[in-house]
């Protein structure tokens, strides 16, 4: 890692962009996945939140003012992109909305040519995240980080079948899904070009379905690798060490300098069960692990931040990491 | 054992494996057909294929697509042999009531804990996902269930699971029940914090954890 010589008021965007080159700003950057629990700041409710860009933007950069952390992520819900191929979604009014898999789009095998080439700038709900890009680069994209989110293409496929009778139809109808997964691919690569253009200073991809519990090791490939090559990603946030590796510190010593680890803080532990020296000390240990090896680090949630999270929790975070990931440059 | 049976038990431990649905209904018939003993049948045939089929998505062997449909393919054979099981066959099993809390629908890790437990020889009464705290607690008195198994994939419906443990001790009964939780953001601390009996990781994690819980119990 090298050092560079930085200017002593470091915005949130230098912080986590050099961070994302193996360069060292003033500290390690905190980026605690605060999205849903923005609602709580201004206090509206999820489903309005959830489906107003303006309202969004409003609280997130609230939220961001509060709690001072270092990115915004522009994660609604992981039903955004479903919902736009024709998926019905259910807004709770104090939760994360979620699709009615009691009324799947795609209810048979049959139907996965339901699933049609959209454009995600005119559409409802990704435009609507697309707008949240843009609200927040206009009002603070010089200063902190803006990270746009995308569902994965069997992710999505997943929210509009079902999960269960997805799972069993890629061992029966292969070739079907596939057909889906490429048009959603598609798509989603325009959401991704689309929220750059509106502002977002990078694209969080969530695979969740890569993972080893869900499918198979082909070849003689480690799956985790297989994601590492196709999606060539600068940074990994992870919940739990790389596939294969037994602890954090093997996680650090194998993928430490090749690519940047953001993470790992257990969300329900962080933002619903811990003190705050708790939360500190948790967090302490994940930024000396990868700090003294100079190893590519943002500290951060393991997954999105408990919606209904204790926010001097999601502080906690960021204060653990002026205490003990300042760099001594 | 008679070579037929078997052959026919074998074979139907070979199809759940190979997630052969239609042929573990054709063996299914054929046992009947026979006159093999359709108990007999369901533990050294169809649990013998899941236990197998486990112990691969143990082993990384399998995965849960594939586990998904080995466990569709034993239904389909439940569903021809369990109207032929002779009432003295029936031995008392312990007995786990599972469901996917209030305001959650994600029921794929209770599906799987489901399938690992019935494997295992439990008697599991599913209740599905989005399921109010009451209805546990009656579905668990009614059937005197041994073990409430509460799963959740969402932090914000977390309190779920402690509104059931207090609902029970509001009645005075959390005696009466092992109550055990999981799920993606579910971690021992919240196990600990809401005083659940015990938390799993993971399916198989979970049959082990009911092992234990019944066994104590006893």
């Amino acid at each position: 890692m090298s050092n560079v010589l930085v200017k002593l008021e470091v915005t949130s965007l230098e912080r986590v962009a050099l961070a994302l080159q193996f360069k060292k700003a003033d500290r390690v950057p905190a980026a605690p996945l605060f999205c849903g629990a923005s609602h709580r700041v201004l206090g509206i409710t999820y489903d309005k939140w959830s489906t107003d860009s303006e309202l969004a933007v409003k609280s997130l950069l609230a939220s961001q003012k509060l709690i001072g952390f270092d990115a915004f992520v522009t994660l609604v819900d992981l039903s955004v992109e479903a919902a736009d191929f024709g998926q019905e979604v259910i807004f709770p009014k104090n939760s994360t909305a979620y699709p009615n898999f009691n009324n799947q789009y795609i209810k048979t095998a049959d139907e996965y040519d339901k699933i049609k080439k959209i454009n995600p700038r005119e559409t409802k709900r990704m435009k609507s995240v697309i707008d949240i890009c843009s609200g927040l680069a206009k009002a603070k994209g010089n200063e902190v980080a803006i990270l746009g989110f995308l569902y994965g293409p069997l992710g999505v496929l997943s929210q509009i079948r079902g999960h269960k009778e997805l799972f069993k139809d890629l061992i029966r109808h292969p070739k079907e899904v596939l057909q889906a997964i490429e048009i959603i691919t598609e798509v989603l690569i325009e959401y991704a070009v689309a929220q750059i253009e509106a502002g977002a200073h990078s694209v969080c991809i969530d695979p969740l379905y890569s993972s080893p519990t869900v499918l198979s090791k082909s070849g003689n490939g480690v799956y985790f690798e297989e994601v590492i090559k196709w999606i060539n990603p600068v940074a990994i946030s992870v919940a739990h060490p790389a596939y294969g590796c037994k602890s954090w510190e093997e996680h650090e010593q194998k993928w430490g300098k090749k690519i940047v680890t953001i993470g790992y803080s257990h969300p329900s532990n962080t933002g619903l069960i811990w003190s705050e020296d708790e939360i500190i000390e948790d967090c302490r240990k994940q930024i000396e692990l990868f700090k003294n090896n100079d190893s590519g680090f943002i500290l951060s949630t393991g997954c999105e931040f408990p919606p209904n999270g204790n926010l001097i929790s999601a502080a906690a975070m960021v204060k653990a990491a002026k205490i003990y990931g300042a760099y001594n440059v | 054992m008679t070579a037929l049976k078997e052959e026919l038990f074998g074979k139907l431990s070979d199809a759940i494996v190979d997630m052969e649905e239609d042929e573990v209904v054709a063996l299914s018939n054929k046992v009947v057909d026979e006159g093999i003993d359709a108990y007999e049948a369901i533990d050294k045939g169809l649990s013998h294929g899941m236990e197998r089929a486990g112990k691969l998505f143990d082993e990384e062997e399998y995965f849960i697509p594939e586990l998904l449909m080995c466990s569709d393919a034993m239904y389909a054979g439940l569903d021809v042999l369990k109207p032929h099981i002779k009432i003295d066959d029936k031995e008392e099993k312990k007995k786990v009531v599972i469901g996917v809390i209030e305001g959650d629908t994600h029921d794929i890790g209770k599906n799987l804990v489901k399938i690992m437990l019935e494997t295992s020889g439990f008697e599991v009464y599913d209740l599905g996902r989005d399921i109010p705290p009451k209805l546990f607690i009656e579905k668990a008195k009614e059937v005197k269930a041994d073990i409430i198994a509460l799963s959740t994939l969402m932090t914000t419906t977390m309190d779920g699971m402690a509104n059931v443990i207090n609902s029970l001790k509001e009645e005075n009964i959390r005696n009466n029940f092992k109550v055990i939780i999981g799920g993606g953001p579910i971690s021992q601390s919240f196990a600990d914090k809401i005083g659940a009996d015990g938390y799993s990781v993971n399916a198989a994690e979970a049959v082990r954890l009911v092992n234990r819980l019944v066994t104590v119990n006893v």
